[in-house]
């Protein structure tokens, strides 16, 4: 058979930026024709939400799938040139100190393990919004979301090779103490229906916060050295601030579209600002005590990036909708002086449990601190790092042998004080169908109460571990059943990583007077 | 206010005193100290005497602090109020449930 040879057409005319977005997104969207549109989005009517325009969505970004690809993968060249050039030099010798890496622990712990979540969590949104607007955005951020786990993966496994506590981080998600404090607030988010879950972690958490956690992490690798992180941090940004964006826009989405939706997406963002905001609790010692050369203070921080970009900026603006700014911000501003203090000293004394080590702040260090912090520091902190002193001077070292009650909704260990009163430690007690429970804050009380049935359900690990649910209930099984191997946990000084420091610092130090001595000769 | 749910939402307490079995949790604030970064949670039976609470339990967690003297009497509270634990009575005949806090302090 001959084929007649194929007839000259025009060339296809080519779509404008917008009339290609439209045609890839829009343009895909369809009506089903043998479901019902409420078989075809099960999830979108028990929460209560009324949207009554899915077209109204202003996309942030006009993005294609093909756009968005191009632009990633450029990005990826350039992070995985740095990785490799980082690699070949021994850059890891060029941080500030080995000790800077229990920040970078702490995030591959407990961040990395989010982004995953954010991915499925994103996928979900996109499986279940009817409009083709939001679909598209959530599954714009499922990807990037899934990338900035495996880029972050691969940003710190170099690590892995030389230094402790970076080789099991899944799993020390999943079981860990200090963990939980993360993986919960993600499964509670993922446990609610879509558009909370929007509220949740499109809003509360990468709007309101994210500026509050991804920033000093990425802050602090650009100020000790560690380049690989640092070059992470800015391929990411860029996907942040379309997320921030996209938070933004859900919020206003969802206000716009009934009246009726205002109460609940107030008392969603009275919720999850509290969550998110005791998640950064993590964030706000890492800063003041993980760091070997300071970034900011998190009393600094918070006053930054939400003192006054969010309660003077944001929340003026959504005055006109009305909503309130989250209803226990008060608690929150006024923790700002203690937060870290009160957060690092649980590491510090539960770190034989941990995929990182701890240590006492030196002289300069604790110098540092009472600047950052005069109305606290000396007052109420200082004095337990002395006494810490004196202990370690006759041969201690703080490391509780007992185990903490902790917090029934954000599970951190019950560390934090009455609002105002550094000196007595905060309790709240709620009865729920005759079983007793504590949370650690006026914040985390409310959010117990407005949903007992769910809280009751946590997997608190403390009780977990008297259950004998991990591993056996004594704290040698437990840290057995963590898979923690020599050098991941414990004091810094003296340890593994430290060790090696010096003496690979001691050996640098040699052969560059080596090198001097025959440039000399 | 109870949760909004796609279907029936009522799980149990995955802390209920039940799955302790003969034991039950209590938690010991030492509230005139910041030493301990917050309050201990022990697991203990709830048969077991106070004197034994004290001198198993208590006691060696908190000799951990060098300025703890198991010999200085203290004060006790039980859901904030005052609380005069009784040596030979078990933690049940003296009231302490389930996860309930007992607040102590060095006696003035």
């Amino acid at each position: 058979m001959t084929l007649a040879p194929e007839k000259k057409t025009k060339k296809p005319r080519k779509l404008s930026m917008k009339a290609r977005y439209e045609a890839l997104t829009r343009g895909l969207d369809w009506e089903p024709s043998y479901v019902t549109k409420e078989e075809m989005f099960p999830h979108l009517e028990y929460e209560g939400i009324k949207i009554h325009d899915w077209a109204a969505w202003e996309d942030p970004f006009r993005l294609t799938i093909d756009a968005y690809t191009k632009y990633q993968a450029e990005k990826d060249r350039r992070l995985y040139a740095v990785l490799d050039g980082f690699a070949q030099g021994q850059g890891h010798l060029n941080l500030t100190d080995a000790g800077y890496l229990n920040a970078m622990k702490l995030f591959l712990q407990g961040v990395t393990p989010l982004e995953y979540a954010a991915h499925r969590n994103f996928a979900y949104l996109a499986r279940h919004f009817a409009g083709p607007g939001p679909r598209f955005a959530a599954l714009c951020q499922s990807i990037d979301e899934i990338r900035h786990m495996q880029t972050e993966v691969h940003t710190l496994s170099n690590y892995n090779k030389y230094y402790s506590g970076l080789h099991n981080w899944p799993e020390n998600h999943d079981r860990m103490w200090y963990l939980s404090v993360p993986k919960s607030f993600f499964d509670d988010a993922l446990s609610c229906g879509p558009f909370e879950f929007l509220i949740a972690i499109g809003f509360s958490f990468e709007y309101l916060l994210t500026n509050l956690l991804f920033v000093p992490f990425m802050s602090g690798a650009s100020f000790n050295g560690d380049l690989p992180t640092m070059t992470f941090g800015f391929s990411a940004q860029s996907d942040e601030s379309r997320h921030m964006t996209l938070g933004l826009e859900a919020i206003k989405f969802l206000l716009e579209q009934d009246e009726d939706n205002v109460p609940i997406v107030q008392a969603w963002l009275d919720k999850w600002f509290w969550r998110a905001y005791r998640v950064t609790a993590l964030v706000s010692q890492m800063l003041d005590y993980m760091l070997p050369r300071k970034v900011m203070s998190w009393k600094e921080s918070f006053e930054l990036y939400f003192e006054e970009q969010m309660l003077k900026g944001l929340f003026e603006d959504l005055a006109f909708y009305g909503i309130t700014p989250p209803r226990h911000v008060a608690d929150a501003v006024q923790e700002k002086d203690v937060l870290s203090h009160q957060v690092y000293w649980i590491l510090y004394q539960f770190s034989f449990a941990a995929g990182f080590t701890t240590t006492m702040p030196t002289p300069e260090h604790q110098q540092w601190l009472s600047q950052a912090y005069p109305d606290t520091f000396d007052t109420h902190f200082k004095p337990l790092w002395d006494k810490e002193a004196r202990n370690i001077a006759s041969g201690g070292r703080h490391f509780t042998r007992g185990l903490p009650q902790l917090c029934q909704v954000c599970q951190i260990p019950m560390a934090f004080t009455e609002p105002g009163d550094p000196t007595t430690l905060c309790q709240r007690e709620s009865e729920f169908e005759g079983e007793i429970y504590h949370t650690c804050s006026n914040g985390c009380q409310w959010i117990f109460e407005r949903e007992p049935e769910k809280y009751r359900q946590a997997w608190l690990p403390v009780h977990q571990i008297y259950q004998g649910n991990c591993g056996g209930p004594s704290v040698p099984e437990v840290l057995e059943w963590y898979h923690l191997q020599d050098g991941d946990a414990g004091e810094y000084l003296g340890s593994r990583d430290h060790t090696n420091w010096l003496t690979w610092q001691g050996e640098a130090a040699a052969e560059t007077a080596s090198h001097e001595n025959k440039a000399g000769a | 206010m109870s949760i909004t749910s796609l279907g029936e939402y009522d799980f149990p307490s995955r802390s209920r005193q039940e799955l302790y079995g003969d034991d039950q949790l209590v938690t010991l604030w030492f509230q005139d100290t910041m030493w301990w970064c917050s309050p201990v949670m022990f697991r203990a039976p709830r048969a077991m005497t106070w004197a034994d609470f004290w001198a198993q339990m208590i006691v060696p967690l908190a000799e951990e602090d060098p300025d703890f003297d198991a010999a200085t009497a203290r004060t006790w509270t039980l859901h904030g109020a005052p609380f005069e634990p009784q040596d030979g009575m078990t933690l049940t005949e003296l009231g302490i449930r389930h996860k309930d806090v007992i607040g102590t302090r060095v006696a003035a």
